[in-house]
């Protein structure tokens, strides 16, 4: 198992030195001035030379891409042009917003279409199965900012002054200002332990405050809602698909032949076999929303990655836009290494292999 | 002989422990005359007169020197006259920090957490989230009607207004223009409209040619259908321009003769500009750049260059990348163009003399000498019913000379819960929440278009930044609750020598900043050094640019040298 996961370390390598090179030849390709997006109105030759010369922008693109490459390994990803602040910074504040409203999605979306697509396969060609069906086609093709919306005009208009109701921000209550676990603790502040306060359900958790822990539930609701509905229901088809492939298999059939109850088929020797390759969607959903969560965190007033890129990539803000790329990127390359040991796991014969 | 060596000894100590007492604090400021009053004990007046350097090649500006009189009282002498001086001490740019505060600037604590006399201080700054803000309890003034104050952001005009319907927030800047009538429908909502404060023009270089010929240019202001591209292309509360000062400032004139669209008229100025068949002008230039007095850049010229079309004039279209369109305009290079000014200060100078004065920006080319006799003396004039007929005498000399065809004024509004008392909206975007009130309510949650670069407006331009600044640190003098006249605020009182040079303020007693130190003159000297002198340690900020500063007095001192070509 080590010697496996040594060799996945290793072969990600390769791939993320892929992922520098692309971010830094399409950061330098996007049209657009940075000094000019910088420095707008004071964006004078002068000062553009200035401005250049500081951010090495005026060296040769390979000069700049190997000083790139020397930071990334020295853990400088550089300061963001916009704003006040190192790159590094901004993950501490922007990503435990993504991953918050991303793990939340990911829990909807599994716990909703695992349990939607045993069903429907297992009842295959019935109506349950073609309502299921249907069902999810309908929210692979709903888009995310019209349920968004319309979520919002639900459960934060019309139900608003019922028990449904529910905020329109993903942000927690307007003066609610956690106090950092570390604080609480008194213990020692560094980044790790800041980039944990920042996600708030987990920060309320540890500081005991279940009012804060409630309210953040609240808030991540719609956003959750709202950006789980399509791995919800690509996991449902790949759960119902796959279900219905395994049902087919000999052995399922020797089982049935046995005696053995429907529901004990499926949950004691189909279901295993047949979340394989639901797995693999799992943790490439995970990553898909991490990186693509724009629209619903502009809905839904959330500062995390998906803005934060799109803000950069607008303003020129190539550090941010490198940074940010490279996390997610490394982000993705471990959650497809989590998903092969659960691989491994779940089917002996890889782990033979 | 042992007991004389105790003697010594213990003489010794005795003066070591009084050297103690007395010395002064390690921090001690490099210049004498940065030196901070002791609490209650003498002060020590600062001063600094820099008079000398007025109208050399060094010193553009027009500050010549700032006195504390005496604790309570501080004096401005100017290089040359003023009368929009109160208006501009009022700018939330001019806030005064204590001292002490400004000798930390180098830190950067001040960019995060400003010490002010507001009616609010800062409480919290959860970056990306939300800006709180809690009363001052030892406030000089009436006591905030809202206990705690919340600033939040979003972009999306659309999320602003589901927070507000939903109640999550009380107020919110900026309605989206097909979200007025939703807002006035609503019996729940207060929908409040901002007096426009900026003008949208047509400008002219009038050194180039063909815009040299004073009928052409009158023919161009007489070919634009206003109220066309208003309905077409502007929010609601938006207004035809009838002069070059929108209707915020306080020397508009009613009732002022303006280019009124006409045709037939345009054809007629046309022919005698010797152009009867039509003519072709070139490019209209513009940038894309949203602002309140554009919305909508790329389709409103394209509608000009259609209306133009219709009396015989042909114009491309030129969208230029807005750095070097700005550069453009400022160096006098563009001589067909689209541009625009949103009020620096509430007063027609802001207008009329930068545009139009003497040493105006070179985009209208060399100028002309009536107008910069007008405007010399309408700012020179106190008296208001004068300058009144001279801003009157300068609306008819831009009718005749043209070289600007105001076109709109960008109107916005404002939204709050009805229950919301005391809402309103200020033409500067400087909404005042402490007089504000919300029965049963201890919070009053604002949301906006963005969050603050940095809390030190003395190096903030972005009105984002500067509404915030504003509860919390106050001016020498303020503006009037949602309108643009200028009242005393940490100077009671104020008055001028008859030239309008020199320039004294009294202030008001007993004031205390959030840290609880005293305000005094020398504060006010020190804010105001802190920004004048680019030499001065304490010229340190979020950019360090200081922008307002230096277009209000006109330079720095000290300034830093031009970067090499």
């Amino acid at each position: 198992m080590l010697r496996f996961i040594a060799r996945r370390l290793v072969s990600s390598i390769p791939v993320l030195f892929g992922i520098l090179l692309a971010t830094f030849v399409i950061g330098r390709l996007i049209p657009g001035d940075p000094c000019q997006a910088a420095l707008q109105e004071r964006a004078t030759p002068e000062a553009c030379a200035e401005f250049n010369s500081e951010y090495g922008f005026d060296d040769p693109v390979f000069v700049q891409f190997g000083s790139y490459v020397g930071d990334v390994f020295r853990g400088d990803l550089g300061n963001s042009l916009q704003e006040r602040q190192s790159v590094t910074d901004l993950l501490i504040d922007r990503l435990p917003v993504t991953l918050q409203l991303s793990a939340a999605a990911l829990f909807i979306a599994v716990i909703v279409g695992v349990p939607l697509g045993v069903l429907a396969g297992s009842r295959h060609n019935s109506k349950t199965d073609v309502a299921t069906i249907v069902g999810a086609n309908l929210g692979v093709s709903i888009p995310v900012f019209v349920l968004g919306l319309i979520l919002q005009y639900v459960f934060a208009l019309q139900l608003d002054d019922t028990p449904l109701g529910l905020p329109a921000s993903g942000q927690l209550t307007a003066g609610v200002i956690p106090d950092p676990f570390y604080e609480v603790w008194g213990i020692g502040h560094n980044s790790l332990f800041e980039f944990i306060s920042n996600i708030d359900l987990l920060n309320a958790v540890l500081i005991w405050r279940w009012d804060i822990f409630v309210d953040a539930l609240q808030h991540l609701i719609l956003p959750a809602v709202a950006l789980a509905t399509i791995p919800m229901a690509i996991i449902a088809r790949m759960t119902r698909s796959s279900l219905v492939d395994v049902l087919g298999l000999d052995y399922v059939r020797t089982a049935r032949a046995k005696g053995l109850r429907e529901r004990v088929v499926i949950t004691r020797h189909a279901l295993r076999n047949s979340l394989l390759p639901v797995v693999t969607v799992i943790g490439l959903s995970l990553g898909t929303l991490v990186g693509g969560a724009i629209l619903t965190e502009t809905i839904f007033n959330l500062t995390g990655v998906g803005k934060t890129l799109f803000d950069a990539i607008t303003g020129r803000d190539y550090f941010v836009v490198q940074g940010f790329t490279l996390v997610v990127a490394i982000g993705f390359v471990v959650v497809n290494l989590i998903t092969d040991i659960v691989y491994t796991f779940l089917d002996p014969k890889v782990r033979v292999d | 002989m042992r007991q004389r060596r105790i003697r010594w000894v213990s003489a010794f100590v005795a003066l070591g422990l009084v050297a103690a007492a007395c010395g002064g604090d390690d921090d001690d400021s490099a210049e004498g005359d940065d030196e901070a009053p002791a609490e209650g004990g003498d002060f020590e007046a600062q001063s600094f007169d820099e008079s000398a350097q007025c109208g050399t090649d060094a010193y553009a500006g027009n500050l010549a020197s700032i006195e504390a009189v005496d604790a309570q009282t501080v004096k401005f002498t100017l290089c040359n006259p003023d009368v929009a001086f109160p208006s501009k001490v009022a700018f939330s740019a001019l806030g005064i920090f204590p001292e002490e505060q400004l000798e930390d600037a180098a830190s950067g604590a001040i960019i995060d957490s400003p010490i002010g006399t507001g009616p609010y201080k800062l409480e919290a700054w959860e970056k990306g989230s939300q800006i709180v803000l809690t009363a001052n309890e030892d406030y000089w003034g009436d006591a905030p009607g809202i206990p705690t104050v919340v600033f939040r952001w979003s972009e999306e005009s659309a999320q602003r207004l589901v927070e507000l319907q939903s109640g999550d927030v009380d107020g919110i800047d900026n309605v989206g223009t097909e979200d007025f009538a939703t807002v006035s429908n609503d019996s729940n909502l207060q929908l409040i409209e901002r007096e426009p404060l900026n003008v949208f023009y047509l400008g002219f270089n009038v050194d180039k040619p063909p815009f040299d010929n004073e009928q052409l240019r009158q023919a161009i202001g007489y070919a634009i259908d206003k109220d066309r591209i208003i309905d077409n292309f502007y929010p609601e509360g938006s207004i035809a321009a009838d002069q070059f000062l929108p209707p915020g400032i306080p020397q508009y004139q009613d009732g002022a003769e303006t280019f009124t669209y006409d045709p037939d008229r345009a054809r007629e100025l046309l022919t005698e500009a010797g152009y009867p068949d039509g003519v072709d002008l070139g490019v209209l230039s513009y940038r894309a750049t949203v602002r309140g007095y554009l919305p909508q850049p790329p389709q409103v010229a394209s509608d000009i260059r259609d209306q133009l079309a219709q009396v015989g004039i042909t114009v491309a279209l030129d969208e230029q990348e807005e750095g070097a369109f700005i550069d453009n305009a400022n160096t006098g290079a563009l001589s067909f163009y689209m541009l625009g000014w949103g009020a620096d200060f509430p007063d027609a100078t802001n207008f009329w003399d930068f545009h139009f004065g003497v040493g105006a920006s070179p985009q209208f080319g060399t100028g002309f000498d009536d107008m910069h006799e007008v405007l010399t003396e309408a700012g020179s004039t106190v008296d208001e019913d004068e300058r009144a007929d001279l801003y009157a005498q300068a609306n008819e000399l831009l009718l005749q000379h043209a070289q600007a065809i105001p076109i709109a004024y960008g109107g916005s509004a404002v939204a709050f819960d009805a229950a919301v008392e005391g809402a309103h909206a200020s033409p500067l975007s400087n909404e005042r929440f402490a007089v504000m009130s919300e029965e049963g309510a201890d919070q009053l949650v604002w949301m906006q278009n963005g969050e603050p670069s940095g809390l030190y407006c003395a190096d903030e331009t972005d009105g984002e930044a500067l509404r915030v600044c504003e509860q919390i640190n106050e001016s020498l003098l303020g503006y009037e609750v949602g309108g643009t006249e200028v009242e005393p605020a940490l100077a009671e009182e104020w008055e001028s020598n008859d030239d309008l040079t020199e320039w004294t303020f009294t202030l008001r007693d007993g004031v205390t900043f959030h840290d609880g130190s005293t305000f005094d003159a020398n504060d006010v000297v020190a804010s105001y050094r802190t920004q004048w002198d680019a030499a001065d340690p304490r010229h340190v900020g979020r950019e360090g640019l200081f922008t307002y500063f230096e277009a209000l007095f006109g330079g720095f001192l000290n300034p830093p040298p031009a970067p090499a070509g």
